[in-house]
């Protein structure tokens, strides 16, 4: 058979129209790696957390590559430092969403950075998933694309409210806060909280967290019949202060509130041990030892798996396991869907309930990207931490 | 309360007026208001608890070294943020300068230190309550430098040729002193001043990076209020800045007690702007 110039001519463009229009796509699509930005704050202030995060998404994909990935492709995670500096998490999205061409993205971890690379992601409607609390993150009708891994401030704020109210039974209660936006938004919420459901707010107060001696406003709540303090604050010296000022005084009176409460710098500024008993933090079901002393039984047995690869004693870990379930709901999003597209994803996070993950059990829809359960968020003591798990407050079952 | 309100209120004081006579041994010698003064008292704690707690040296050694470095912190600020501004002091770009240095300080020590406040070393293991030592070492460092100033001003050489630099640094160098030395000698001074500060008061304000603003805005206001260049009258105001903010702790809580401090600072300065114990100036025409 001959073939014309013509007809070759025609046959030619037509192969480079095909392969340019993407019909041999779906091949390159099922070997090229699954691409998860992360958006880690790994060095500077508010590091921790960002340090804490990586070792589960470190851990989750190197377990996933090593069982040969998700339907033979590899996951692949691309991790830019922010320091904590939204303007930092900004350029990383930007890099990542337009040259790296990732297909989820796992964070940023603080608010402050989130809030300012939300709606970015919005426009790209890049899958996102992350761990902060700012309640106004998530908005499913604005941004459709992202979805809460961990419990809101009103979840913490509904979770300490309960265990004064219910579990400890007090009905007097003095909130206490620092004069940060974060502390007196949350004093105020926390106020209205209690007195939505029936508390008596005896006393209520910011206080500034430099404020060398805390015996004024201590003084205060004492006076006015507070029988339990809950505290609002990031600043673990405030905290250590109240702590010392209330033994000094000799009040015998619990502290309820910030996970801050519960952090290992607190141990270091306490005049005695002592001062740090009776402080209860909020913390976390799935990550708290029961009153036998052991984890759930799915944790207990990841905490074996994790021995000599992840170190614990330097963290928590909920942010170990949160970021493992970070990983793995993106690549269980792709094993399912068979597809690592926008919509793919973000159309199956939609439709989990109760997705069985270590940090908890996830349920979204589009209404609702709200996705941890309310009940698994619970208080601690706050001194007890063990290989980055606490025991739980007194008044828990299980 | 009143024995609470006191003890508190003179320890707080008596730092204030230490940061308040390094901005004044500062501005001696060269007319520079430097907003270091607050970084070093920030610094004094720090060092402080690294030589002490860290490094496990003997809290006297611990205390040395840290009066060199802070004393070294000094000398560097004179270098980098004042001598480069000093002919053109009426356009006031030490604030810049100064301004500069104390961020670069406090953003150093975050990243080198911690972002959290970190515990000081007890230093006497003395007293309890209110005669905790926590109270009464910042009243004590406080007292003995008031004495030692006192007597290197009115005994030694030095200290005379300080006076005369603070007193017209032209007639001064044209009767052959040193005035460049001595400037340093002061900044020097100063940033041991300012580290003491710190060192006396670390039980009260832990090794904190935040505390540099903090002392840099009280220690600033005793200045203003005792007169800019009167070290009795920041030690002055120093202590009625730190009873009276401690009052108003106990009577409208703290979220309220700065607004009450600065409404009485701004009331003094419309009352008194040369401050309580300054001398009117001539203005030279």
């Amino acid at each position: 058979m001959s073939i014309s110039r013509r007809e070759f001519t025609i046959g030619s463009a037509g192969l480079v129209g095909t392969s340019t229009l993407g019909l041999t796509r779906p091949a390159l699509a099922q070997s090229e790696p699954i691409k998860v930005g992360w958006l880690a704050a790994l060095t500077g202030p508010s590091s921790a957390p960002g340090v804490g995060f990586n070792r589960g998404v470190i851990y989750a994909a190197e377990a996933i590559n090593a069982a040969g990935g998700v339907k033979g492709r590899k996951i692949e995670i691309i991790t830019r430092d922010t320091q904590g500096d939204p303007t930092k998490a900004v350029n990383a999205t930007q890099e990542m969403i337009s040259q790296a061409k990732v297909h989820a993205i796992w964070g940023p971890t603080n608010s402050g950075e989130s809030l300012a690379v939300t709606p970015i992601m919005a426009r790209a409607k890049m899958p996102n998933i992350h761990p902060c609390v700012v309640d106004s993150l998530i908005d499913e009708k604005k941004f459709p694309n992202a979805f809460r891994l961990a419990p809101s401030n009103t979840q913490w704020d509904d979770a300490v409210r309960n265990y004064c109210l219910k579990i400890l039974k007090l009905k007097k209660i003095a909130v206490i806060g620092d004069t940060t936006g974060y502390g007196v938004s949350a004093v105020n919420a926390s106020v209205a909280g209690f007195k939505k459901d029936g508390a008596e707010v005896v006393y209520q107060a910011n206080i500034d967290a430099t404020q060398p001696d805390m015996t004024p406003d201590m003084l205060r709540a004492k006076t006015s019949g507070a029988e339990v303090v809950v505290v609002w604050s990031v600043s673990t010296g405030m905290e250590a202060r109240m702590m010392n000022v209330r033994a000094a005084m000799g009040w015998d009176v619990a502290f309820v509130g910030h996970p801050s409460l519960s952090s290992g710098e607190i141990g270091n500024l306490v005049e005695k041990p002592a001062n740090w008993e009776k402080v209860y933090a909020v913390g976390y079901r799935s990550c708290s030892y029961g009153a036998d002393g052991k984890l759930a039984a799915r944790n207990a047995e990841l905490v074996e798996r994790l021995k000599g690869k992840v170190n614990l004693s330097d963290t928590l870990l909920w942010w170990v396991t949160c970021g493992i379930d970070a990983v793995e709901m993106v690549a269980k999003a792709v094993e399912a869907t068979g597809s690592s597209s926008s919509e793919a994803i973000i159309g199956h996070w939609n439709g989990l309930a109760k997705y069985n993950g270590y940090f908890g059990d996830y349920s979204f829809n589009p209404n609702q990207h709200n996705g941890y359960p309310t009940a698994d968020v619970v208080m601690s003591a706050a001194s007890s931490a063990k290989d980055g798990a606490f025991l739980l407050a007194p008044g828990y079952s299980g | 309360m009143l024995a609470s309100i006191l003890a508190s209120g003179v320890a707080v004081g008596a730092i204030y007026a230490l940061i308040g006579i390094a901005y004044n041994t500062m501005f001696s010698t060269s007319r520079v208001m430097s907003f270091t003064a607050g970084q070093l008292g920030m610094l004094g704690g720090v060092l402080g608890s690294l030589f002490v707690l860290r490094l496990g040296l003997p809290p006297i050694v611990g205390f040395v070294a840290m009066l060199a470095c802070c004393a070294l912190i000094g000398v560097i600020t004179e270098f980098v943020a004042v001598r480069p501004v000093l002919k053109s002091l009426d356009q006031h770009l030490y604030v810049l300068s100064t301004l500069a240095l104390a961020l670069m300080i406090q953003q150093v020590t975050a990243i080198k230190w911690s972002t959290e406040p970190q515990p000081f070393p007890r230093l006497f293991e003395l007293g309890s309550g209110t005669l905790d030592e926590k109270f009464w070492v910042p009243v004590a460092a406080c007292l003995l430098t008031i004495i030692g100033l006192e007597l290197l001003y009115r005994k030694t050489l030095v200290g005379r040729a300080f006076l005369a630099i603070a007193e017209d640094n032209f007639a001064a160098r044209a009767l052959g002193l040193p005035e460049r030395n001595l400037r340093i000698a002061s900044y020097a001074l100063a940033g041991a001043i300012g580290g003491l500060a710190g060192f006396a008061g670390g039980q009260l304000l832990l090794a904190f990076f935040a505390n540099g603003p903090l002392l840099n805005f009280y220690g600033f206001v005793p200045v203003a209020l005792g007169g800019l260049g009167n070290n009795r009258g920041a030690v002055i105001g120093g202590l009625a800045l730190g009873i009276f903010q401690q009052a108003a702790n106990f009577l409208v809580g703290g979220i309220f007690s700065s607004v009450a401090v600065f409404c009485i600072f701004i009331i003094v300065l419309l009352l008194a702007p040369q401050g309580l114990f300054g001398s009117h100036v001539a203005r030279r025409v």
